[in-house]
């Protein structure tokens, strides 16, 4: 009987030592950030691409206001509620003084400060496709933000997703740093597949998740219940997604469909930042939605 | 232009007055269709507009300054005149329009203020070319949308 609970004990710390050596945050190749210098004139248009004010500044925030990333937009979901934090350059509220292996930490492997893991809610699952020269200009670029003091509020995430660690369990099963469209592509569509699956962080809305908040690659962009509110985000596969090439351009610049309404929801705000990107890239972006498989 | 002007005017003020005289189901069905309309005019206009901009039709200057003043005409009809209190989404059928444009009418207006101010410059560039109406098509879409993003239910 004693040796059976000693059996017992010993699966159970196994099972403990395994789950912390599986848990442990993961960060970046510090090698591959040393000596890089950032440019902030560049890296606004990766800030742009990437979409990182659409969630940090304010709901409602237009011109100057966009720049400053107090946070605090909330984003509801099945697993609690997530609050956008500060991350202007706000040196106690903020991300100010972080260094850039550490701002690359939280963009690309979602590892904050204290190396605690952060939840996907911040896109680093396509972020981690970045170029380290990307997401050093994009330091450079925030940097040069103004900073704001408002403390960042918690998320309200309820059991067990409170638990952090359980997230590097999480980023096991779904982290993927493979590009979903693989294969021989032109420099514009890999141009495109850049924009679309590192920086616009596309999928996080338009590709359907698992019970476990993963995405589910073989439906690549293929719609999905809307996180946020009642409705789906559409299916932008070939599939149902019949525009022109030059119609998604125009979507993406003007943000009138082929009928002439106009986006509106969170969609808008993805609109105003790929209208700040040079027109090619909007169109590399529609030659790479030609590629997507069609998902019915 | 004038005289387009003028029956646009004179529609709006016949929805504000006369037609909204009330449907026992739903009092607000004729501001909403009304809105719509001029939504869909406009829509139609943007097209003329659009496939220009797009190079799928060639620069035909009397048909895009046409279209451009219709875009013109429209925006200035549009006020809270076709938005009267309780016409919102959920409580009017077939309404996307949000309960925050009566919290905060101003800054709807001041939208549509800039609505106009687009709509004013697409009216120079319809008088150019297809680049300058290209040019120009970004900024009346931002216009739209901002008002859209703010003020509408998202459709899906």
């Amino acid at each position: 009987m004693s040796r059976l609970l000693t059996a017992l004990f010993g699966i159970v710390l196994l099972g403990i030592a395994g789950f912390i050596l599986l848990s442990a945050p993961r960060t970046v190749n510090a090698a591959a950030y040393s000596g890089l210098a950032g440019d902030a004139a560049k890296g606004e248009l990766v800030f742009w691409a990437a979409g990182c004010a659409s969630c940090h500044a304010a709901a409602d925030a237009t011109g100057a206001d966009e720049l400053v990333l107090a946070g605090g937009q909330q984003f509801p979901s099945a697993f609690g509620t997530f609050v956008a934090p500060n991350i202007s350059p706000d040196p106690m509220q903020g991300i100010g003084g972080w260094t850039l292996v550490e701002f690359a930490n939280a963009v690309t492997q979602g590892v904050g400060k204290d190396g605690e893991h952060l939840y996907p809610a911040l896109p680093y699952n396509a972020y981690n496709k970045m170029v380290p020269q990307d997401v050093a200009d994009l330091k450079a670029f925030m940097d040069g933000l103004p900073a704001s003091a408002e403390p960042s509020k918690p998320h309200q995430v309820g059991f067990p997703f409170n638990i952090r660690r359980s997230l590097g369990v999480w980023k096991l099963m779904f982290e993927k740093t493979d590009w979903v469209i693989a294969g021989d592509l032109t420099p514009e569509q890999t141009r495109g597949r850049y924009i679309a699956e590192a920086m616009a962080h596309c999928g996080e809305c338009h590709t359907p998740r698992n019970a476990l908040g993963g995405l589910q690659r073989a439906a690549w962009l293929s719609g999905a219940p809307n996180p946020d509110r009642k409705g789906r985000t559409p299916n932008i596969t070939p599939a149902k997604l019949t525009w022109s090439k030059a119609d998604v351009v125009e979507y993406l610049t003007s943000g009138f469909t082929p009928e002439f309404d106009s986006v509106g929801g969170h969609m808008a705000h993805v609109v105003e930042n790929m209208a700040r990107l040079p027109e090619s890239d909007r169109q590399a972006v529609a030659a790479y939605l030609q590629l997507v498989p069609a998902v019915e | 232009m004038k005289k387009r002007l003028i029956a646009f005017t004179t529609m709006a003020a016949l929805t504000a007055f006369g037609v909204y005289a009330q449907d026992a189901e739903d009092p607000f069905a004729d501001a909403v269709e009304t809105r719509h309309g001029l939504m869909l005019q406009m829509a139609s206009d943007l097209g003329t507009l659009g496939g220009m901009a797009k190079g799928e039709v060639a620069y035909d200057k009397a048909a895009a300054t046409k279209a451009a003043a219709n875009v013109a005409a429209i925006a200035s009809v549009i006020s809270m005149a076709q938005f009267p209190a309780g016409s919102e989404n959920g409580k009017s059928a077939d309404s996307y329009a949000l309960a925050d444009i009566w919290a905060k009418p101003d800054d709807f207006m001041a939208k549509i203020t800039d609505l106009n101010n687009a709509a004013a410059m697409m009216q120079t560039a319809a008088a150019t070319d297809a680049n300058a109406i290209k040019a120009s098509m970004a900024q009346l879409g931002g216009a739209c949308s901002a008002c859209h993003k703010a003020y509408r239910q998202p459709e899906s």
